[in-house]
């Protein structure tokens, strides 16, 4: 295998999160390991918002899984507000990064009132107690737009919009400088999603949280995030402004991505780039590229050699790993008859 | 236009909570033409799996058609009972959200998708498997023959529907109904997927019912479209048109609501309030208390589905809205 070095993220002192190098496989018997990320590094300014898309099995949750502690890493480091940070994290720590999880139905406590469970949080973490955490905890529903009697109502009560709002209170409870939302809208329904989109948009103005979206919802992470970073079996392919990556992107498989994507308000394109088959698994892993057997745009190259992630020509703070990333980006619609599924 | 090959009347379906019912499904009507698909969209709770349900005569226990006719071909269906099963058996059949739950786990999936053929077409065992090896070439599985022996937990979710489907053609239907299909499968393999449907809609003529929570994609298979709330169709049209220009403020609401991937940054336009609880619907039209252009008749009674009054309606479907207001609805 070809030893692979990705061009250094600068590790700046302003960074609100910056991951280096991070690898993290799992046993999966005596001798065989599961690569589910493999080098990644990312940095996320402070009072950024950062998405991560891509398919299942990409490594996009055990990425998130990391960040706020729950997995333990291989190798690699990771930095919040320019800390160290390991996976054995002190309450400190804790408080400094929050998850908001996906499903609002499991993720709440059914027995409690949201006033409880609030105070109790401020309690536990020294933060307000009697009737400043009471206070605290009115505020904190104002904030995500709930009323201040939701205070005595349990989950139950509650609908999946405003049980995942309530979810963002709990989070933003703790004062952290760092919120990770993993998947935050797809357990919800399509007339309720954009209401949660907005209030995470509306944190990031307001607050100036720095936030890590987890979506494999494209628009969605286009509407709340300044940066993307697109992760193909267990790397990222592609980094940058999240406008300039959807409009321009450099790396085939985030064009395919973004192309596969059904529109509502657009007539469908008259030609589709149809990608064949399916991720490969991280157990095989295809060498050199790993996109490479799926790609419209592979070479001789592409199989043997596998590309780093490195800067784009003319694109500032644009990475892709692609061989072809320089090169005109229409090239990549071309697509050869054999890639037209069906 | 050819003659519908489904045809659903005033289909009505109550559901049981506790002690007490609600009505799920509320009185309705729609067709589908053979080599035709038709995409019902609705929110979770709209009554739009049901609908595919009661025409599979696959009710679940809580759930009781409470009226209606379903024809296919012309002829009249029953609804339930010993016979429903049969009359639909090798022209009816079905596609769940999740593969997994379709596949026997433990039995190589060539013999089950040989099992239609040999126990209800009564073909022999070695010109099933043969059919079956056939079907999956149909779906596009890569190397039929060898992944007849592979089990349903050797193939990806993508490969999973494919199969599926496969089974679902055993027995040459005229109709599929597909229930989210693609909802638990990756972008670009939910591409994939939509593709084969499409294909296998043109090329084996079949009329195919699509439901979906995701306008997107029913706009990309479907060329008629239902939008359903609350158990009632709202609106009803051809999917370009209709999603183009919406009269139904709740189609305009959801078109809204939704984001495309070019739709300018920062412009989210939710619909304000909740869905509402089935058991204590709101009187009148059900969606008066979340839109904006309500007046008290709203309230009072149920705007009844009808063709739009300026029927702006082109090409061979009518434009069909169940709103006191629908010419006031503004284009998106």
């Amino acid at each position: 295998m070809t030893e692979i070095v990705a061009e250094e993220f600068p590790i700046e002192t302003s960074s609100a999160l910056s991951v280096d190098s991070l690898t993290v496989t799992f046993p999966l018997g005596p001798r065989r390991r599961l690569t589910a990320i493999e080098d990644v590094s990312l940095d996320l300014a402070r009072g950024d918002s950062l998405g991560i898309v891509g398919e299942s099995g990409c490594g996009k949750t055990t990425l998130a899984r990391c960040i706020v502690g729950l997995q333990r890493p291989d190798r690699g480091t990771i930095r919040i507000d320019g800390d160290v940070v390991g996976a054995k994290r002190n309450a400190q720590e804790r408080r400094a990064v929050q998850l908001v999880f996906q499903d609002p139905y499991s993720s709440l406590n059914p027995r409690m009132t949201i006033g409880a469970m609030l105070v109790q949080l401020l309690a536990t973490h020294d933060l307000a107690r009697g009737p400043d955490a009471e206070e605290r905890s009115r505020e904190l529903l104002a904030l995500v737009g709930l009323p201040a009697d939701a205070l005595t109502r349990h989950p139950g009560a509650f609908s999946g919009g405003q049980r995942q709002r309530i979810a963002i209170a709990r989070a933003l409870a703790v004062e952290p400088r760092l919120i990770v939302a993993d998947e935050p809208v797809s357990a919800l329904d399509v007339s309720i999603q954009a209401t949660i989109l907005e209030l995470f948009a509306d944190l990031r103005d307001r607050l100036g949280i720095s936030l890590v979206m987890i979506s494999h919802n494209l628009a969605a992470v286009r509407h709340v995030c300044d940066r993307v970073a697109v992760m193909y079996l267990g790397k990222v392919v592609e980094v940058g402004d999240t406008q300039e990556v959807f409009a321009d992107p450099r790396h085939p498989y985030t064009r395919s991505l973004l192309n596969a994507v059904p529109q509502v308000k657009r007539p469908p394109p008259a030609h589709r780039l149809r990608l064949v088959g399916e991720p490969p698994s991280p157990l095989s892993r295809p060498t050199g590229c790993s996109f490479h057997p799926r790609c419209p745009r592979a070479e001789a190259i592409c199989s043997v050699e596998e590309p780093a992630l490195l800067s784009v020509e003319g694109l500032t703070m644009r990475k892709a790993a692609c061989h072809f990333r320089n090169d005109d980006p229409l090239a990549i619609i071309t697509v050869p008859p054999e890639a037209l599924d069906g | 236009m050819s003659t519908p090959f489904l045809e659903v009347r005033d289909l009505t379906v109550s559901v049981a909570r506790g002690d007490e019912r609600f009505v799920a499904v509320d009185h309705i009507s729609f067709s589908v033409s053979a080599g035709d698909a038709f995409g019902i969209v609705g929110e979770s709770g709209s009554g739009k799996s049901l609908t595919l349900r009661a025409i599979m005569a696959l009710l679940p226990g809580s759930a009781r058609l409470e009226g209606g006719t379903i024809l296919l071909d012309g002829e009249e269906l029953a609804a339930t009972g010993h016979g429903a099963r049969a009359e639909r058996r090798g022209r009816v059949a079905m596609v769940f959200q999740d593969p997994l739950s379709a596949l026997n786990p433990v039995r190589k999936i060539g013999e089950q998708v040989a099992e239609v053929p040999r126990h209800v077409l009564g073909r022999s065992r070695r010109e099933s498997h043969e059919r079956a090896i056939e079907l999956l070439g149909l779906v596009g599985i890569p190397d039929p023959a060898r992944r007849a022996e592979s089990y349903p937990h050797q193939l990806s979710g993508g490969m999973r529907q494919r199969v599926a489907i496969a089974m679902a053609l055993g027995a040459e239907p005229a109709l599929l109904l597909c229930d989210e299909p693609t909802t638990a499968l990756d972008v670009t393999v939910q591409a994939q997927v939509l593709d084969l449907i499409d294909k296998l809609r043109v090329e084996l003529g079949l009329a195919v019912l699509f439901v979906s929570h995701d306008l997107g994609v029913v706009r990309e298979l479907c060329r008629d479209v239902a939008v359903m709330y609350t158990g009632r169709l709202v609106e009803k049209g051809p999917t370009a048109e209709l999603l183009q220009r919406p009269h139904h403020p709740y189609t305009l609401g959801l078109l809204h609501a939704v984001v495309d991937l070019d739709d300018p940054v920062g412009v989210l336009r939710p619909i304000g309030g909740a869905l509402p609880d089935p058991l204590h619907l709101p009187s009148g039209c059900s969606f008066h208390p979340r839109c904006p252009l309500a007046t008290e008749e709203c309230s009072q009674s149920v705007p009844p589905l009808v063709p739009l009054a300026s029927s702006d309606s082109l090409r061979d479907g009518t434009r069909e809205s169940a709103c006191f207001h629908s010419d006031l609805v503004e284009a998106p």
